[in-house]
């Protein structure tokens, strides 16, 4: 298993930047999402990895091997491509032993390789299948299949789950996770779904018009977002934005909005200042004391839990808790968020902002 | 103390809508739809196909010389006789698969080289390049028969001048027939390209790009991936030049060799023309034209047989 390093990655399309200068090391063995929605250049940025668009500019390192200019035959890379790209005319076997017919290796060879992967994959009965005969699952199996045969430096992985129907995703997802630890395999999965992304990476880059807004572990970019997309692509509903302003107050600084007063836990006077403030709707708890004064617009019950539509101020907030909220439309209700819950972001740039007292000897603070 | 039993929830209970029922007139109305939508082609087939067909089976029972006011004598099966024992339909046979053979180059396997070629050339030079393949289907056949009359001309034509020769290229048994399908060729080249490269452009590029990451050299591409997608596109171009090459170069007889020199290049509808037109032996015509259906429809259904056995689709 090999290392991918990419450094200062462009691609452009006549005058659009589908991807802008992106450097990512994934390490050995790690599960690396990229993950964005769609036209945010991920795909673009998996098939340069894969040496199926030339970059712009930037370079594609394989382990210490600059592999930039490198036709796909000859780089180490599977992929698994989001349509399967099953070769219709071969047989599943036809399709699993590709890679290693176009290598020359021998038919026996060929046969025992592709035997042993057809049943790790259950897929040892539909050898002799065409690509048509077979469900989409099948299909998604024999896809990976192909790219198990031969054992590459990295898989490359294209949105494999998106045509599957969300049951069939949900084990799928888990036996690629599986897979992933069982090799110790490093792979590049390009995704738009955040669930797929905080389940299966070891690390996730969040990709937006072809930038990388961050990358870190799930935990990291789920808990400490580097911007206002981040904050709001993951997590669902997404993350309350609301215009606010940072005061100094007796108690320390304070985050201010129509109808909202939130302390931030931070004994200190500052220049007051605009944000923004942001807040996941399971961090925001109903109190008697308001430190924010809504009314209730609507409930969605979503099962396990319910989320309350409410405005405060000119804004709208969501607010997701273990149904019953017991809340119905028209209820006047006061809710509240812990300091480290807050998160706050410049209106001008949308990046996180970290607190840092003019005392050097003190480390920063982070929300959250 | 308080005794109780625990009951099934009772779930929505499926029961039967009785379908609904249409009067007659409206079950009528609906059913003739589809009849309606079909007449005019069906009609058009029947005046312009099926009538004809009909009309020749029965002429080739009888004996006519096309004059309208001779009467038509009935002759039972003699013209099918005639025609087969004298040895002129199995010539224009053999000549017919021989003008076949020689369209196929020109009809799958030039065009699949120079559609893979052109497809490496990207932007407006590709379109020029096609536009240029595509040219001479666009020349009327007799027009370009005319001028290529003239460039292979015995005393003076280029063709000579160019290849050192001092052939009769149209006026020799041996080089007539290959001069025809070399024109022909040329004529419909272009045409076959176009065809090819559809069929290209429908290949789903994935299936390319996927077989290069799994390390198919683009020799190996070609081979293993894109021909055998293409297999129907070819098996459409190949089945189109087994039944229609002989009429493709109907016209281009018609002006350059009559059929000759000695029958070297009457095929089969140039017999037929003859035997009509020419010798004004209706029956005769119509007979061989009965046969050559037949013949066509076994061919073609042999061959519709043979491309769906062999061929792959992409789904």
């Amino acid at each position: 298993m090999s290392r991918v390093r990419l450094q200062g990655l462009t691609r452009r399309f006549g005058s659009v930047t589908a991807v802008d200068d992106v450097w990512l090391d994934v390490a050995d063995g790690e599960l690396l999402v990229l993950l964005g929605p769609s036209g945010c250049g991920k795909s673009t940025l998996l098939r340069m990895i894969a040496g199926l668009l030339p970059p712009t500019a930037g370079r594609v390192l394989l382990d210490d091997t600059d592999v930039t200019t490198v036709p796909p035959q000859r780089r180490d890379v599977a992929m698994v491509f989001q349509s399967y790209a099953l070769y219709p005319h071969l047989s599943v076997a036809g399709n699993i032993g590709f890679p290693l017919r176009a290598r020359r290796r021998s038919r026996a060879d060929i046969r025992r390789k592709v035997t042993e992967v057809a049943g790790a994959l259950d897929l040892s009965a539909l050898l002799d299948r065409k690509p048509r005969e077979l469900s989409g699952g099948q299909r998604q199996r024999v896809a990976l299949g192909r790219a198990l045969v031969r054992d590459p430096g990295a898989f490359l992985m294209d949105e494999p789950l998106s045509n599957l129907d969300a049951r069939l995703r949900a084990t799928t997802r888990a036996e690629i996770a599986e897979l992933h630890r069982a090799l110790g395999a490093t792979i590049v999965y390009v995704t738009h779904d955040q669930v797929e992304a905080m389940t299966m990476a070891t690390r996730v880059a969040v990709l937006d018009q072809g930038r990388v807004e961050q990358a870190g572990t799930p935990a990291e970019v789920y808990d400490e977002p580097a911007s206002v997309f981040v904050a709001t692509f993951l997590g669902a509903p997404a993350m309350n934005i609301v215009p606010a302003t940072v005061v100094a107050t007796d108690g320390g600084l304070t985050v201010r909005a129509t109808d909202l007063d939130l302390p931030l836990g931070i004994d200190a006077t500052t220049p007051g200042r605009d944000v923004l403030l942001g807040v996941r709707p399971e961090h925001l708890t109903l109190t008697g004391e308001p430190g924010i004064r809504a009314v209730v617009t609507a409930v969605e019950n979503l099962g396990g839990d319910e989320v309350a539509h409410c405005r405060a101020g000119t804004h709208t907030l969501a607010v997701r808790g273990p149904r019953p909220l017991r809340l119905a439309a028209g209820d006047r209700v006061g809710l509240t968020a812990r300091p480290e819950h807050l998160h706050l972001f410049d209106p001008g740039t949308g990046g996180r902002l970290v607190w840092r007292t003019a005392d050097i000897a003190t480390p920063e603070r982070n929300f959250a | 103390m308080v005794t109780g039993t625990f009951e099934v929830v009772t779930r929505p209970v499926s029961r039967t809508v009785p379908a609904v029922r249409l009067s007659g007139w409206h079950r009528l109305r609906r059913g003739i739809v589809p009849y309606a939508y079909l007449a005019p082609a069906v009609a058009l087939l029947v005046v312009w196909t099926y009538q004809p067909l009909a009309q020749t089976a029965y002429l080739s029972f009888h004996s006519w010389n096309l004059v309208p006011t001779s009467p038509m004598a009935a002759v039972g099966t003699a013209n099918y006789e005639r025609l087969l024992t004298t040895g002129e339909l199995g010539e224009a046979v053999w000549h017919t698969v021989e003008v076949i053979a020689g369209m196929l180059p020109f009809t799958v396997a030039i065009p699949v080289v120079v559609a893979l070629l052109v497809r490496r050339i990207r932007g407006r030079a590709q379109a020029v390049y096609r536009a240029l393949v595509f040219a001479p289907m666009l020349v009327a056949p007799v027009a370009g028969a005319a001028v290529w009359q003239w460039l292979l001309d015995p005393s003076a034509g280029a063709v000579n001048r160019v290849l050192g020769t001092d052939l009769n290229w149209l006026n020799t048994t041996s080089t007539a027939q290959l001069s025809l399908i070399v024109i022909t060729g040329w004529h419909v080249v272009g045409f076959a390209v176009l065809v090819v490269w559809a069929g290209m452009t429908g290949i789903n590029p994935d299936y390319g790009d996927a077989a290069r990451v799994d390390g198919a050299t683009p020799g190996q591409v070609t081979r293993w991936v894109t021909l055998p997608l293409l297999s129907p596109t070819l098996a459409f171009l190949g089945l189109m030049t087994v039944l229609l090459s002989a009429q493709w170069t109907f016209p281009l007889i018609d002006t350059l060799t009559q059929g000759g020199p000695v029958g070297a290049t009457t095929n089969v509808y140039y017999l037929l023309w003859e035997l009509g037109f020419r010798s004004h032996d209706a029956g005769l015509a119509a007979a061989a034209g009965v046969l050559f259906f037949v013949g066509f429809i076994v061919v073609a259904a042999l061959l519709t047989r043979l491309a769906d056995r062999l061929t792959h689709h992409d789904d």
